[in-house]
């Protein structure tokens, strides 16, 4: 009988466990379309949204502006937008649940999609946004996620980031027409081609005693140092949608051309480009006339001009003058193009163009607002064509909307069309991606290591290829057993 | 001629003992020193950046670093910062040591069931460093609405506070308990000869416990940065850590203008700090 109980319990418990795990699972299942359904269109009233945004957006004035606008456009519903002053990359997922976290965030893909499968951001309903039809499909692919069949989007884009390369104009050789122009395009061999930026930085680095360089970068930023791999073949992710986890691709192809030129670029600089030194120190150093050219984003190019500012200050110009003469002198373009090759010094054969590794920033919504419809209205409105041209304008970032970026032409232009043209490989949108930079950064570290120490283990393009298929494995074994 | 020469030797060897003693101390010093010292130059730094500098030292001094500390806040509004830490390091100062004197009071004077167990458990808790209870500290915080408050903080600054009561305990250990058995002859309630006769004698201690309960809060960085997520509720600490990559000097110049105050306190009460230390080092 006490058996029979005992049997009768357990079995009551497994049922009800059973019962409870497939309601909760298809709960999960229905709960996308429920929560986009919670933007019915109906605009909650007297409420507050709090904003998140980046911290150039509040020092260049622009989020003041966009609040103010946006306040004044929907006085009469109650509707006020504020700062939600909190730190930039504030985590969603550590204040959202509990109600601290922003109504609507600004970040980029990477940081935004990582939200998703804890549900802490909502699926937006894309298409009824004015910006859909004008903004890169490309760029909107950075927030999709697919699941049982059905695709969401759970951010709108804002500005398409990319690695630029940033030099000193007077710095250029006085004879530069001459002597660093083989094609006469008006454009200098040094920022038009690497193998020519290579060889300038050598001349540099041998006629100052190593005390000033040419290129200089941390070459163990793995966000910067992948587009050598991914020019040469090599990829994150494969499938489909470059989100296939199971599929890891550094060391695929002809990527370890890449590993080659990072070694070469190694050779240029000095020991300080195996850890983040450079990627600190280049504001200023550019400033003082130390290096010549950095890579970095162009949402510290304020930074570059103040510290250049500031130098041409202490020479004895006044501050106007050093402020025109700093935006004169310092100038931003694309990354110059690679050989063909894979060998720096290979200055007469064909060229590729270099695809760099970037990210979309842009607007989501907290799943945990209490006013999803006025917070859509907000990204609506923040992502309207005179909002986004007047963040282009202020912040110097690249639109993702076409009719803007051909308006401002130029970089912006040159931006989207990389993007659209696949010469800007996306972050991928997964969480997985976390545990691709420390195996990636400590090898390019070490390819730079072993060139200014002369340790010699990477000199055949097999040892390249072995340490790639190692990066590769590592990512795989910290992506699989977390997962695990 | 032999007692003379011991005498001359002795004297030598004391002398060399006292040199050599005075070399290690200004070597120790000026370890101890010269970070310190490194601080306060690139605070004067002119240019602002770590990397302009001339070696070790900045290139050009200037005060621009502390101009732009009180009158840049847009984005670091470092005036904010200060007076939330005083705020938050006062209140846990005046709340944490009422505690901690009132619970080392209990503990030396009263006996009752389980106090022995209590002193055994509080020791032991005392021996786990506090970031261990983070997580469970901020889970805590969010279901009484406390994140975001600076109240918050100063709760459980003043509520850890008591936990290291062994110091104050061990120095109300020493007062005579002939002084209560008088009073209490006299008609005094519990709380009068505490109030009238331990408090009064036990002024070392209460400098010491405020100072150490002040000093905590002041320059506590992780529970405020856990806590605190609104820009304009962040303490000094949380908010020099926020500033840009190429603002060193400010940076430098906002750690000079934190250490200021504490400086000054202990300098004023540094007599009171060492009665009170030694005072509740041994039982007498």
């Amino acid at each position: 009988m006490k058996k029979n109980l005992v049997a009768l319990i357990t079995h009551f418990c497994v049922i009800s466990g059973l019962l409870i795990s497939f309601g909760a699972l298809s709960l999960v299942d229905l709960s996308s379309n429920e929560e986009q359904s919670k933007f019915t269109g109906e605009l909650e009233k007297n409420v507050t949204i709090r904003v998140l945004e980046n911290d150039t957006a509040k020092e260049t004035g622009y989020l003041k502006e966009l609040l103010d606008a946006f306040n004044e456009a929907y006085k009469d519903y109650g509707i006020e937008a504020k700062d939600a002053n909190m730190d930039q990359y504030t985590d969603l997922e550590t204040g959202g649940p509990y109600g601290y976290g922003p109504d609507v965030l600004y970040q980029a893909n990477d940081a935004i999609m990582k939200y998703v499968s804890g549900r802490h951001i909502l699926p937006l309903p894309i298409e009824e946004l004015e910006c859909y039809e004008h903004t890169s499909s490309k760029a909107f692919d950075a927030y999709k996620y697919k699941m049982n069949d059905q695709t969401y989007y759970f951010g709108v884009p804002v500005n398409i980031q990319q690695p630029l390369l940033f030099y000193r104009k007077d710095l250029l050789p006085s004879d530069w027409k001459e002597k660093w122009d083989k094609d006469n395009n008006d454009v200098p061999d040094m920022v038009e081609y690497w193998s020519s930026l290579y060889s300038y930085s050598k001349e540099i680095v041998d006629n100052s005693s190593r005390q000033k360089f040419g290129y200089m970068k941390s070459l163990n930023d793995g966000y910067f140092a992948s587009g050598y791999f991914f020019s040469y073949g090599g990829y994150v992710f494969g499938g489909e949608d470059e989100n296939d986890v199971y599929d890891i691709g550094f060391s695929k192809n002809d990527s370890y051309l890449g590993g080659r030129i990072i070694r070469q670029l190694a050779s240029v600089m000095n020991l300080e480009c195996t850890e983040d030194t450079i990627t600190r120190n280049s504001y200023s150093r550019l400033a003082q006339g130390t290096y010549f050219a950095t890579m970095t984003t162009p949402d510290v190019y304020s930074l570059f001009i103040k510290e250049l500012t500031n130098q041409y200050i202490k020479e004895g110009l006044s501050k106007e003058e050093a402020s025109n003469k700093a935006k004169e002198n310092l100038i931003v373009k694309d990354v110059p193009l690679l050989p063909k090759s894979g060998d720096l010094l290979d200055q007469e054969g064909p060229t590729i163009k270099m695809k760099v590794m970037g990210g979309v920033n842009g607007y989501a919504i907290s799943s945990y607002t209490k006013a999803p419809n006025a917070s859509l209205e907000f990204v609506k409105f923040a992502t309207s064509y005179s909002m986004i041209k007047k963040r282009a304008q202020m912040l110097s970032i690249s639109p993702s909307r076409e009719d803007v970026s051909k308006e401002e032409g130029g970089l912006n232009d040159m931006i989207y069309e990389n993007l659209n043209n696949g010469d800007i490989y996306v972050m991928p949108s997964v969480r997985e991606l976390a545990q691709v930079w420390t195996p990636l950064q400590t090898f390019c570290a070490q390819l730079a290591d072993d060139v200014l120490n002369n340790k010699g283990k990477f000199e055949t393009d097999e040892s390249i290829k072995d340490g790639l298929k190692n990066v590769d494995q590592q990512i795989y074994d910290a992506i699989h057993t977390l997962n695990s | 001629m032999s007692k003379d020469k011991k005498r001359i030797k002795r004297r030598c060897k004391k002398t060399l003992d006292v040199i050599i003693t005075y070399c290690i101390l200004i070597i120790v010093a000026f370890i101890f020193f010269f970070p310190c010292l490194w601080l306060i130059l690139a605070s004067f730094s002119k240019s602002g950046s770590i990397y302009s500098f001339d070696g070790f030292f900045p290139k050009e001094y200037g005060l621009d670093a502390f101009i732009t500390l009180f009158t840049d806040t847009v984005m670091y509004n470092y005036q904010r910062w200060f007076l939330n830490t005083l705020f938050i390091a006062s209140c846990s100062c005046i709340l944490g040591t009422l505690l901690t004197i009132l619970t080392a009071y209990c503990m030396s004077r009263f006996r009752f069931k389980s106090r022995k167990a209590m002193m055994k458990t509080t020791l032991v808790l005392g021996m786990f460093p506090s970031f261990m209870g983070t997580i469970a500290v901020y889970l805590i915080m969010t279901q009484f609405h406390l994140v975001n408050q600076m109240w918050g903080l100063i709760l459980i600054y003043s509520a850890q506070a008591p936990m290291g009561y062994m110091v104050q305990k061990g120095f109300f250990d020493t007062i005579p308990y002939s002084i209560d058995e008088a009073a209490r002859i006299d008609g005094a309630s519990n709380f009068e000869i505490f109030r009238k006769f331990i408090l009064p004698m036990s002024k070392p201690m209460l400098v010491y416990t405020a100072l150490t309960s002040f000093t905590w809060p002041w320059s506590d960085f992780i529970l405020p940065k856990m806590l605190l997520q609104d820009k304009n509720l962040y303490t000094v600490a949380v908010g020099l850590m926020s500033l840009g990559e190429t603002e060193f000097a400010r940076f430098a110049a906002g750690s000079i203008i934190i250490a200021i105050p504490i400086i000054i306190l202990y300098f004023c009460l540094v007599k009171y700090m060492i009665n009170g230390m030694s005072a509740g080092a041994v039982k007498e």
